[in-house]
């Protein structure tokens, strides 16, 4: 039931969301159909491999189900039409273990077979991803490898209580890795994603602390009275940039994590939040209200001059950057209240252009994909919350729906 | 010497059926990308925040969510001005202060839910030092006042209205424990 919301609602918000349907070339996709061989049928893994293929954006696929026998190389003659056929077998009697062949639908011939397996079940949907990313390697397509990783986010549960959460892209498999207490702002602290960093209130003053996910070895990195954010990792994870306010004043420092240094970045008696590395690491995006309203500006670490980056709306109150590309989310709303309206915006630090990639509903917390080539968002309609992705180069989107959780801040 | 022989054939079915079994192939270097491996699960309740009163006070029938005698300053949108109306709370506040000793005042800032992560988060700062300054400016030492920007995560009324979301706008005073 939950996957078959899924679809409709991925249908309804296609229809509205002009931006959004601008389709690549369909010719240079790859058709595929998926057939189940498992004992007993899983619709869930086909709607898995179903998003999988296509967010990458270089598969069509054949909207039937199929199920027959995993073995051997007979075709189904209404899957002659497509150039591939998936055949997937799921066993769960221990762990989970997922079997794929790839054939070739003209005449059976496999191209690329291979198992899957871990340990718990409800970690089935990684396989799906690992399959599928697999798969696009093999006919080397760029990279989806993001599809593989954790999005680690923070939610409210109740006033002044939180909880950080693991999940995969599609929400289907998630753990409460932290509950109880009011737990903010996680943001991945190495490219491997084994540690990640958050803001603990549990003391006095906001603390900064670095968590590894499969040891729970914690390491307080800093506090601040006020706010303790960080906003961005180096690359090479050796400096961070936050937000903090050892004055009381909220400004963007760097710290570097070998020394303890911390270096401040923005001087300004308002409000200066959210930097981001742009180009070499060596300037940053941020928010601030400079000009008497939220928007986008940059600046060179160690220099003085600030300039605006974006010269539109009244209300860019987020941003996320990869290189030289920026995403912003711009409240439109027409009242102060009533409905929340964001659209997110894409820009870049060598253009003023600015390109819409959302146009309706209130759309949240832009992130890029380690790769820069997707964002992810958070998008609030009518019928509820639904984690985005968009494939900036293929225009693909998904959007799978999240229960009504009330998201604090998304990282992956 | 036949039963050598039966020994010999049963080692030697029990090799090749241990190979019958569909392995599951090494996936190399890309293994640490299927995520496999158990991740912890800390649970922090034990955290004792308290929310104070979250109600109407009632000796003024004002609403009030800051605690121990302190009273809430409520804001506009989008800002951290001191409004005139807003002086006479504070120099309660601050009368509440001189009586309480040396102990530590906690400033909390709040928003409503317009905003986003960290934009209001430094939003809920800046009404906090702003409170933090009138309160310096009547006497109040800064060495015992501490800043915590709670941003949208403390709520005090969870109605869409435009009332509601007023309740949310707020500085909340307490001793800090």
């Amino acid at each position: 039931m939950r996957y078959l919301l899924l679809v409709m609602i991925t249908i309804n918000l296609f229809a509205v969301d002009a931006t959004l349907t601008i389709e690549k070339d369909v010719e240079q996709r790859t058709r595929i159909a998926l057939e189940e061989g498992s004992e007993v049928y899983h619709p869930s893994l086909f709607e898995l491999f179903r998003s999988d293929l296509k967010v990458s954006g270089h598969f069509l696929t054949d909207a039937n189900a199929y199920t027959g026998s995993y073995e051997g190389g007979v075709v189904d003659p209404a899957q002659k039409a497509q150039e591939y056929v998936l055949k997937y077998r799921f066993d769960e009697s221990r762990g989970a273990k997922l079997s794929v062949r790839l054939l070739k639908a003209g005449d059976g011939k496999e191209v690329f077979r291979k198992s899957y397996a871990i340990p718990r079940s409800s970690k089935m949907p990684f396989l799906v991803h690992k399959a599928v990313s697999d798969l696009n390697d093999l006919l080397k397509y760029p990279s989806i490898a993001w599809i593989n990783r954790y999005v680690i986010y923070a939610k409210y549960t109740t006033p002044k209580h939180s909880e950080i959460v693991l999940a995969d892209y599609t929400f289907s498999y998630k753990k409460t890795i932290i509950r109880g207490g009011l737990n903010l702002f996680p943001v991945w602290a190495d490219s491997k994603q084994r540690s990640f960093y958050y803001t603990s209130y549990r003391g006095l003053v906001p603390t900064l602390y670095r968590l590894n996910i499969y040891t729970g070895q914690k390491q307080k990195i800093a506090s601040s009275e006020g706010m303790m954010v960080c906003s961005d990792v180096s690359r090479n994870g050796k400096k961070i940039l936050v937000t903090m306010a050892p004055s009381g004043q909220p400004d963007i420092y760097e710290i570097d994590l070998g020394s303890g240094d911390k270096r401040r970045i923005t001087h300004f008696n308002g409000i200066d939040v959210g930097g981001r590395y742009i180009d070499d690491e060596n300037r940053i995006v941020f928010v601030s209200n400079r000009l008497g309203y939220p928007n986008i500006f940059k600046k060179g670490i160690g220099r003085s001059a600030v300039s605006q980056v974006v010269y539109h709306g009244r209300n860019n109150n987020a941003c996320d950057a990869f290189n030289d590309k920026i995403i912003y989310a711009s409240r439109e709303s027409s009242s102060v209240f009533g409905h929340n309206t964001f659209n997110l915006y894409l820009t870049s630090t060598q253009s003023t252009q600015t390109r819409p990639l959302t146009t309706t509903g209130s759309n949240q917390f832009p992130r890029f994909s380690a790769n820069g080539a997707v964002v992810l968002f958070i998008k609030q309609h009518a019928e509820g919350s639904s984690v985005g992705y968009i494939n900036l180069q293929s225009k693909q989107s998904l959007l799978f729906p999240i229960d009504g959780e009330k998201i604090q801040s998304i990282d992956w | 010497m036949k039963q050598r022989y039966k020994e010999v054939l049963l080692a030697l079915s029990l090799v090749l059926l241990s190979g019958c079994g569909q392995p599951v192939p090494n996936m190399g270097n890309d293994s640490s990308n299927i995520n496999n491996a158990d991740t912890i699960s800390i649970d922090e309740e034990r955290y004792n925040g308290s929310n104070g009163s979250n109600g109407l006070d009632g000796n003024s029938g004002m609403y009030n969510s800051s605690a121990d005698g302190f009273q809430s300053l409520y804001f506009d949108f989008d800002s951290y001005s001191i409004t005139p109306d807003m002086e006479r709370v504070i120099a309660k506040d601050a009368a509440v202060a001189q009586k309480s000793g040396d102990r530590k005042i906690k400033i909390e800032g709040n928003c409503d839910e317009f905003g986003t992560d960290e934009y209001n988060y430094a939003l809920g700062l800046k009404r906090a030092k702003a409170v933090k300054d009138m309160l310096a400016m009547q006497g109040v030492p800064s060495s015992r006042m501490v800043m915590v920007s709670y941003g949208e995560s403390n709520p005090a009324c969870t109605v869409q209205s435009d009332a509601c979301y007023a309740q949310n706008r707020r500085v909340d005073l307490r001793l800090a424990r």
